[in-house]
């Protein structure tokens, strides 16, 4: 092993530096916290609440299929005859547009 | 304005200049980059990119864009109006949310005290979750006759028929969305109306004649959705066939099918203003009204994966004819961003094994552009995909009650990295 000097820098910290740095410590580490929670903390609630609402209101019916739905076969027997028949083209289907060429004024 | 027609919406979502920080946080959430402004300069919303989502607005943490299509007033006016029969479409989500705007916790279910509390405000009822089950049945019908068509090569239904994949056509988001920037996708598309418009064309003409008794031109049928965007959809100039049908029946008069449309935070206003406390309204089922009449099915369309679920459970029944053992479709559930499923079946008619394999797309910002392109490619495998333009489902709506902290938190990272 190589001959060297080597004398430990004296360091001297004031109080008044040392509040500084443990300032500076504890900011760095709230923002750390503040970062990870936010990454990892569940934020989703309000959808998973939601969500949950309309599946209960789903596992409580009694009927739990659209073709069960008795109104709707009502409705089409009275009326519009059965699905995609021309009365119900004519009033439940749609077209859509290229709005890429309307154009108009900008 | 570009790509707008006469008599449409062409804005819906307005940042106020006073309360916008320059913060970027909208921008993590709009799904076409139509908000316009650096990051730390006051806001815009480019109208011609915006499809009125209201992603914005429930997500901004200083409540910076407002929706300026505000018709609280004029329902009101028409509730007062003793020649007017106001008709309320109520979509399924508000049901499991309009209680947070009167203390409830979210999710709550308030069926019956929405239906109560809207008689006592003067509405007449309309579920459009009866929409929703009638959607199954027009959208399921044209699916399984692609079906039928193109996968068991029966001869063409006398529909016209569009080319496999089939998209969902219920969320207008999306339907603009496709029209602006997919307009290759668009045969894909269902024809079929979103239950909003289906709900609207029937309740002035079959409505009218056989359930509320009015006349058609006297009925004024308010939208109850948890969507900005339905207030876009509303006013396109195509809905309009119950006038025509009218029309041909010898009568008189132009009126859209759908009149206006309240969000949900637009409805808990209306009943403030008008003194009526949800929680205090009397629960009301409106049992002899048939189109308040729903299924499970039709209650889901406000997830995502609802209308997918609602669908797979008809369409089974109807190529097998046999119900589903297990109704429930856990794999099209929760908040993967592309969710799948795969179901077999054994078509009765013919006797030939069918796979259906379907898709199910929200957050439209993180995850469609894949999905669509193998579509305009012509190699993807589905045959039926859902696409939902807000995180979650119409439950997570730019209508819905705002939560300061915003509430379409998925990618969250995404959300909170400077660069993103």
């Amino acid at each position: 092993m190589a001959n060297y000097d080597y004398v430990e820098k004296a360091i001297k910290v004031s109080r008044r530096e040392f509040l500084g740095l443990a300032g500076a410590g504890a900011a760095l580490l709230w923002a750390g916290a503040y970062v990870t929670t936010d990454i990892f903390v569940d934020r989703t609630k309000y959808i998973k609440l939601r969500a949950a609402g309309m599946y209960k209101d789903d596992a409580k019916a009694k009927i739990r299929q659209s073709h069960n739905n008795p109104a709707v076969a009502e409705m089409y027997g009275k009326f519009a005859g059965k699905p995609l028949s021309p009365l119900a083209e004519e009033l439940f289907h749609t077209t859509y547009v290229n709005r890429a060429k309307l154009g108009g004024k900008s | 304005m570009i790509g707008f027609r006469q008599k449409e919406l062409s804005s819906v979502i307005e940042i106020d200049r006073k309360k916008c920080k320059g913060c970027d946080s909208c921008k993590a959430f709009c799904p076409t980059g139509a908000i316009t402004g650096k990051y730390g300069a006051v806001h815009g919303v480019d109208n011609e990119k915006c499809l009125f989502c209201g992603q914005c607005l429930v997500n901004c943490p200083f409540g910076a864009p407002r929706d300026t299509a505000d018709s609280v007033n004029a329902v009101i006016a028409k509730l007062k109006d003793s020649r007017a029969a106001v008709v309320g479409v109520i979509a399924p989500a508000v049901r499991v949310a309009i209680g947070e705007e009167f203390g409830l916790e979210p999710g709550t279910l308030t069926t019956e005290k929405l239906y109560g509390a809207m008689k006592q405000a003067g509405f007449k009822i309309f579920d459009n979750n009866f929409a929703a089950d009638q959607c199954i049945m027009e959208e399921g019908s044209e699916l399984i006759a692609k079906i039928r068509h193109y996968a068991l090569g029966e001869p063409a239904h006398s529909h016209h028929l569009g080319p496999l994949p089939q998209f969902t056509s219920c969320c207008p988001a999306w339907v603009r969305h496709a029209e602006l920037n997919y307009p290759e996708i668009l045969p894909h598309l269902s024809s079929a109306k979103s239950p909003q418009q289906m709900a609207g064309a029937l309740a002035k003409t079959y409505g009218a004649r056989d359930v509320f008794k009015v006349e058609p031109e006297n009925m004024y049928v308010v939208g109850i959705m948890p969507c900005t965007a339905k207030k876009f959809e509303a006013s396109r100039p195509e809905f309009a066939s119950a006038a025509a049908y009218w029309r041909k029946q010898g009568k008189t008069g132009l009126y859209p099918d759908v009149d206006t449309v309240l969000t949900t935070r637009d409805l808990a206003r209306l009943l403030k203003k008008m003194n009526i406390s949800l929680t205090a309204a009397a629960g009301f089922t409106d049992a002899d009204n048939p189109l308040a009449r729903y299924s499970g099915a039709g209650t889901i369309f406000g997830n995502t994966g609802g209308v997918m679920e609602a669908a797979l459970r008809t369409a089974y029944f109807v190529i097998t004819g046999q119900e589903l053992a297990t109704l429930e479709f856990a794999s099209v559930r929760g908040l993967k961003g592309v969710k799948e499923a795969s179901v077999a079946m054994k078509d009765a008619k013919t006797g030939k094994e069918i796979t259906l394999k379907v898709a199910v797309v929200h957050g439209i910002k993180e995850n469609l552009a894949p999905v669509v392109a193998d579509v305009a490619a012509g190699k993807s495998p589905y045959h039926f995909i859902e696409v939902m333009n807000c995180p979650g489902g119409c439950v997570n709506g730019g209508g819905q009650p705002v939560n300061p902290m915003g509430t379409s938190w998925i990618d969250k990272y995404k959300a909170i990295l400077p660069w993103s």
